[in-house]
């Protein structure tokens, strides 16, 4: 199906209201990155994802725009938090699955000779790739809904930590208020028993990265980035628990959403499967939801605890000396109640990001005290063979975006057609020689991860600083990866 | 009629994710062919030993709802149990009363599997279950 677009400015196309759409599409992209999504029907998801009961703005996707279940991977739809539905498909079956940058004061110098050391021992001390577990004892059922009520600070006091102020330096703090673990099904909790502190599989990743270039440097003082120092990327989430949440709303949904009425039942993909956000079910996925978030949170911060040993073993320091703290931790896959500007008026909304990033500008008492003058850091991990990014949130990511930006590079090529692409190559030789040493579970894994396999993150981000919804802070390069 | 792994499937070229289609001369060949393709994915299409039978039953819904229903099962039981079906016979499927499908479990061997992909949950999304020519086909996309 060909839509109909405008052009609305060099980085943003609008797909017109028609049909059922309450609200236009928009799609912040550019003329050549548009071309190439006619490949999939990423396009169509965004119109349908505008028929949302109680949708309100624009049905929006971020450059790294492409093809999900129901949303598309890059969409952000608001919906009003009264009259407005939740839609589990919108959110992502990895609930809170995000991306944490730790800063450390290592010079590459030193690190680049230990690189092989450091990588091998984050591989060995954290679990990658299919059912991965047992980076700590398994949690009983007791143990497991105390970590989803404390989120981050769960495993800080645990002593999972880089530095202090950890959790106050995540997004929320770490810590959805709204979580009822309760309401998380005794399967989730089977699921994820022995997940805490693991990797898991696919696109995520652990990267061993330093700074290679600083764009702002007001921003960057203000996160604690100096060129030529040592970074850790992690990109994880909530493992099999948040996956078995979202699977057992989409059952439930799937089979009832019609009756909600006739909104619902126009709806046109049955994983757009919603309920109105005060219905029993609408607020029973809210508190499971919110609680499986907690749990990547701590996640991630068992992960930076684990990650930071290991380093500090390999290199023969002990950990102070590294210098570490975590700079930011923000989710991809999420829906909270924030408050936006909705026709001029504040209004309280249910932003559903689905492979998008909040990105908060300067002056918003939502961004911890030490980043609130130059704006929220925003995470863009890019592919394992080229760079990341950490970018800062503009004033005007509140107005067009429901204060959203992109979340990473998008692929460009499925899995099998990465595979085909990389028959025949040695793909971790060809990342040595590039001083990138990478560690994963298999072959597979590394052909379907290649960097051809995404686009070039840079031109995702600067389509972002072009529309001003958030600016160039700083290029990560990797030295090390670890992958499921 | 029992089905043993591997059998003969096509992988669906998805942007993000894995899917497979598969076809049988009955509805309930096709979803024991689903499900064998299901443990030919996570297997990387490595050989399984036979182990015990398993039951797996799904409440009465459509076709392509009930076999998504199956796999969800069976993945569960992957993540939690790390078995995967070396063996299927579909005694049931049935709009009206449900399916009923028994596995040969064949135990997950994360060496001799690990071109296997790892599949995260099974979606609706392109689902299909239906009639074509004299026989049926079914397709199935998996979150990885």
């Amino acid at each position: 199906m060909t839509l109909p677009l405008r052009q609305l400015s060099p980085f943003c196309w609008e797909i017109p209201r028609r049909g059922g759409m309450r609200v236009p599409g928009r799609v912040y992209v550019t003329e050549a990155q548009l071309a190439a999504l006619s490949a999939d029907r990423a396009l169509e998801q965004v119109a349908a994802v505008a028929h949302l009961p109680g949708i309100v703005g624009a049905s929006l996707a971020m450059p790294d725009i492409h093809w999900g279940y129901g949303f598309p991977i890059g969409g952000v739809a608001a919906v009003d938090a009264e009259g407005g539905a939740v839609s589990p498909g919108g959110v992502g079956y990895d609930i809170n699955c995000g991306c944490r940058v730790i800063t450390t004061q290592l010079p590459v110098d030193e690190v680049r000779r230990n690189t092989h050391a450091i990588v091998s021992r984050l591989f060995a001390t954290i679990p990658t790739g299919m059912g991965a577990g047992s980076a700590i004892p398994k949690l009983s059922r007791r143990e497991l809904r105390e970590l989803m009520a404390q989120g981050a600070d769960w495993a800080v006091a645990r002593g999972y930590r880089a530095g202090a102020d950890d959790a106050t330096h995540c997004e929320e703090g770490g810590r959805l208020q709204g979580a009822e673990p309760e309401w998380v099904s005794d399967r989730a909790l089977a699921r994820g028993a022995d997940q805490v502190g693991t990797l898991g599989s696919g696109n995520h990743f652990l990267e061993l990265q330093h700074v290679a270039e600083i764009y702002d440097p007001e921003a960057a003082a203000a996160f604690g980035l100096r060129t030529g120092e040592i970074t850790l990327m992690i990109h994880s989430g909530s493992r099999g628990l948040g996956h078995q949440v979202c699977d057992e709303t989409l059952h439930e949904l799937s089979r009832v959403y019609e009756r909600f009425g006739a909104d619902y039942a126009a709806l046109p993909d049955r994983q757009l499967a919603c309920a109105p956000i005060g219905s029993e079910l609408g607020t029973r996925y809210l508190g499971a939801m919110q609680a499986a978030a907690n749990f990547a949170w701590a996640n991630r911060q068992v992960m930076t605890g684990l990650a930071v040993r290991a380093v500090a073993e390999a290199m023969g320091l002990a950990e102070p000396e590294l210098g570490a703290r975590v700079l930011y931790d923000v989710c991809h896959n999420i829906a909270k109640f924030e408050e936006h500007q909705v026709d001029g008026q504040p209004r309280r909304v249910l932003v559903h990001r689905k492979g998008a990033t909040r990105a908060f500008g300067p002056g918003d008492p939502r961004v911890p005290e030490a980043y609130r003058a130059v704006g929220q850091p925003v995470l863009i991990p890019g592919d394992m063979g080229r760079y990341s990014f950490v970018l800062a949130g503009n004033a005007s990511a509140m107005t067009e975006t429901f204060g959203s930006s992109c979340h990473g590079a998008g692929r460009l090529l499925s899995r099998t057609a990465a595979l085909k692409h990389a028959r025949g190559r040695d793909i971790e030789r060809e990342l040595a020689s590039r001083g990138i040493e990478v560690l994963a579970r298999g072959p597979r894994t590394l052909g379907e991860e290649m960097s051809e396999a995404y686009k070039d993150v840079e031109d995702v981000v600067d389509v972002i600083a072009g529309a001003g919804i958030s600016r160039k802070v700083a290029k990560l390069v990797p030295l090390g990866v670890i992958k499921g | 009629m029992r089905l043993r792994h591997p059998v003969p499937y096509e992988e669906l070229d998805h942007t993000a994710d894995a899917g497979v289609l598969v076809r049988g001369d009955s509805k309930e060949e096709t979803l024991g062919r689903l499900v064998l393709a299901y443990a030919d994915l996570v297997t990387g299409g490595a050989p399984l030993a036979s182990g015990a039978d398993q039951v797996i039953e799904v409440e009465a819904g459509d076709l392509a709802g009930m076999a998504v229903d199956v796999l969800r099962e069976l993945l569960f039981h992957f993540e939690t149990e790390r078995w995967v079906p070396e063996s299927c016979e579909v005694a049931l499927l049935d709009p009206e009363r449900g399916a009923r499908v028994v596995v040969g479990t064949g135990a997950y061997d994360p060496v001799a599997h690990t071109d296997g992909l790892v599949l995260k949950a099974v979606t609706l999304h392109a689902a299909r279950f239906e009639p074509e020519g004299g026989g049926w086909v079914a397709a199935v996309v998996f979150d990885t």
